[in-house]
């Protein structure tokens, strides 16, 4: 799904530089050993550069070896860079991950609000008179980014299901690519309405409540699968058990516990790739997903 | 007291704090509309700048349809700054605007700013940002920078600046003028009074120095009149001068007048003279006859000279009423000013005053005797009736620097200053009862000899004071 596919501006200036932070971390233990590449799509956290490099120290102490957090202003090239196997997991959406399923493995999905589930959110501006999804007509719309389930499939498909063309309802749309950024279009009036992944609207509106207080969600979407954590072909079946084993306990140790209450997640799980098969359908209906 | 408006004394600090207040309003004004200028320069300058920046990414963005790239350019780290940015794409509609509320994505420009001009047909040509000035909207000036890749305009770029971002300093400006210039107010206020009162004082004492010419007689006007350099000081001494000019030809007047009376006088007194003379010649002749027909005891003999002597200070007195009378050119002595004494002890005895008499004269004195005895009697005679009833007069006489010095004083009632004035007047209006010819034949006689006379009081003391010139040693 999307959200963390695309996240926002905040990582934007960690993004710049391609790298996260982890780079010069050394394990004590192991510190001839390679770097774990772990790739974030912009998430909420794009301004939280400390966040992140606290996370990676955790992860590298309890991992006994590096990580590097890889992050890329689109989640296609996060994707491309897994697949290649240039990372060697990475944070993404469920939709790319049910377009590539058989290339991905599934490591951890995180628990928001105590379930791996999260929504896709219509917004529209707090003060809009838009009422309804189909006042939205002739309006201008924000998706977040083409791999996004919350930000671009979902809306495609709800549209679709109406027997609206979702490339000709709107009168203009643009992408924002991050969910962050697309509450910022609607906020300022960019846009009339956007879609957003819900577990980001609702982390902004803890960290940010003055952006999220000028829009307004229009509509809820049913549950789908958090975007999970997956690991690319590049590593090995031992370092995702130690990985997996790592992000699992991760809600069990007091400095972990912190960091997930920063991320506003409950903890990471292990769940099947069956919590994404609403994700497969919408897709396998929709084929203008694969667009941009 | 309330100042009439017109008053000096209100109009100059006034005027100080309205030059002042004017001054400090153009500065501010001035300033502010510098620094108006100067901001506007730069907020253009920094426009181009900025927008040639934007250029090559927005020309991007244009191509890849990415309006979160072109938006998120324009708006900048401060949600744009100052100037309105709007991006076109190649069919004029908003790709991008900082305001995208006002500006609304694919919306077309001619309806989102009417009044924006015609975009004219673009020569290829890849540098033709500029800002033009227009007022419209608040709109003070206008960037347009057509963007151009590969020879043909894929877009334009539009600032829109206006001034509003300077109003607050601006402002900032116009309070600081008021607060200096309240500053300033207050210092120049109660300096400018002072320096009003300072100028307008000495007019204002010349004003009403002005006022009373005409009421009073100008040889006894005290006015403080304002001295020194400056205009109003030449004002004051000018003024002055004026004033002395008034009071000699006053004087001058006076003198004619009495000079009149004493042309009336002397005619009435030439009548007089012409009946005395005859009988008096007559007697004098006879006393001689007599002396030279009978010899004389010593005691007939002194009768004789004290008759001889009367009789010719009866003729000099007749004598000196007349202006063309000669009175004989005898040699004062000190004698003929003793015989004044001894003429006056009788009125001095009989009025009860003591006197104190001085005389330190030599023997010969160069000065006609009768004249000088007739003035010397006539004063002692009229001192000691003033200081009739126990008073005192004192007589002192001598010779100095070649003149006859006689001073006569006496106690008794002052004489009131504006009776000092009418002192030698014949027959003056305000002393009816006194003998009227004797100050006036006094002032006759000195007038005559070239003399000076004048009368003062001090407290209860009247002095007559006469300096008569002498003649040369050339016997007469």
């Amino acid at each position: 799904m999307s959200s963390p596919c695309s996240r926002r501006t905040f990582v934007s200036s960690l993004l710049a530089t391609g790298f996260g932070l982890a780079g010069g971390r050394s394990d004590p233990v192991r510190a001839s050993s390679q770097p774990l590449r772990f790739g974030l799509t912009p998430v909420v956290l794009d301004d939280r550069i400390g966040f992140l490099a606290a996370w990676a120290d955790w992860i590298e102490r309890q991992l006994g070896r590096p990580v590097v957090f890889v992050q890329r202003s689109r989640y296609r090239e996060i994707l491309d860079l897994l697949l290649q196997g240039r990372l060697d997991l990475a944070w993404i959406c469920g939709y790319p991950f049910v377009r590539n399923l058989s290339r991905l493995d599934l490591i951890a999905v995180p628990r928001f609000r105590g379930r791996p589930l999260y929504q896709s959110y219509f917004i529209v501006g707090a003060d809009s008179e838009i009422q309804r999804l189909h006042d939205l007509e002739g309006r201008l719309f924000a998706w977040a980014d083409p791999d996004s389930n919350s930000g671009y499939l979902y809306p495609r498909f709800r549209l679709t299901s109406d027997g609206r063309d979702p490339d000709r309802f709107f009168r203009r749309t643009f992408f924002t690519w991050g969910h962050p950024r697309s509450v910022e279009a609607v906020a300022e009036g960019l846009a009339d309405g956007a879609a957003v992944d819900s577990y980001v609207w609702e982390t902004l509106a803890r960290g940010h409540p003055e952006l999220t207080a000028q829009t307004r969600v229009l509509e809820r979407s049913p549950d789908f699968g958090f975007p999970p954590i997956v690991a690319g072909p590049a590593l090995s079946e031992p370092d995702r058990q130690a990985i997996r084993r790592v992000l699992l306990s991760q809600v069990q140790e007091a400095g972990g516990r912190a960091l997930l209450n920063e991320l506003n997640l409950d903890s990471f799980s292990i769940e099947t790739p069956d919590l994404y098969d609403d994700i497969a359908r919408m897709a396998g209906r929709i084929t203008g997903g694969e667009g941009a | 007291m309330i100042l009439p408006l017109s008053s000096y004394r209100l109009r100059l600090p006034l005027s100080l704090s309205i030059a002042a207040v004017v001054t400090a309003f153009s500065m501010a004004a001035a300033l502010g509309l510098q620094t108006l200028t100067n901001l506007r320069e730069d907020q253009g300058r920094n426009a181009l700048t900025l927008g040639y920046a934007m250029a090559g990414v927005q020309i991007q963005a244009l191509r890849n349809d990415d309006v979160w790239l072109a938006y998120s350019l324009l708006r900048g780290p401060e949600g744009g700054g100052d100037a309105v940015w709007i991006l076109l794409d190649q069919t004029g509609r908003i790709f991008a605007s900082n305001r995208p509320r006002r500006f609304r994505l694919d919306q077309h420009i001619e309806s989102a700013l009417p009044w924006l001009p015609q975009a004219q047909p673009q020569v290829i040509d890849e540098t033709p940002g500029r800002v033009s000035a227009v007022d419209r909207d608040e709109v003070r000036r206008l960037l347009r920078l057509p963007l151009y890749s590969d020879g043909s305009q894929v877009g334009e770029l539009i600032a829109l600046l206006s001034d509003a971002p300077y109003l607050p300093r601006f402002r900032e400006i116009l309070l600081g003028g008021v607060l200096v210039t309240g500053a300033i107010l207050a210092i120049l206020l109660p300096i400018g009074w002072l320096w009003g009162r300072r100028m307008v004082g000495p007019l204002v004492q010349l004003a009403e120095c002005m006022g009373r010419v005409g009421r009073e007689d100008p040889r006894r006007m005290q006015c403080p009149l304002p001295d020194g350099d400056s205009e109003i000081g030449r004002l004051g001494q000018q003024f002055a001068a004026m004033l002395s000019a008034l009071a000699q030809k006053e004087s001058l007047e006076r003198q004619m007048i009495q000079a009149e009376r004493l042309a009336a006088v002397g005619r009435v007194a030439a009548g007089v003279a012409h009946e005395v003379n005859n009988p008096l010649g007559g007697m004098l002749m006879a006393i001689d006859t007599y002396r030279r027909a009978h010899p004389v005891d010593a005691q007939t003999e002194r009768l004789m000279d004290l008759l001889e002597r009367a009789l010719r200070q009866i003729q000099a007195s007749v004598s000196a009423l007349l202006v063309e009378a000669r009175a004989d050119l005898r040699t004062l002595t000190r004698d003929d000013l003793e015989d004044v004494k001894t003429l006056a002890q009788p009125n001095i005895l009989k009025a009860q005053v003591s006197l104190t008499w001085e005389n330190a004269c030599g023997s010969a004195i160069h000065i006609p005797a009768a004249p000088v005895r007739q003035l010397l009697l006539n004063l002692v005679l009229n001192a000691v009736q003033a200081a009739q009833g126990g008073g005192h007069v004192e007589v002192r006489i001598r010779t100095q620097d070649n003149q006859l010095m006689m001073r006569i004083e006496n106690s008794g009632r002052a004489i009131p200053p504006e009776q000092l004035m009418h002192l030698f007047e014949p027959y003056p209006a305000s002393r009816p009862h006194t003998q009227g010819l004797g100050l006036w034949v006094c002032y006759q006689i000195v007038s005559q000899l070239g003399g000076t006379i004048r009368a003062e009081t001090q407290g209860e003391i009247t002095r007559f004071l006469v300096a008569l010139p002498l003649a040369q040693e050339s016997p007469a």
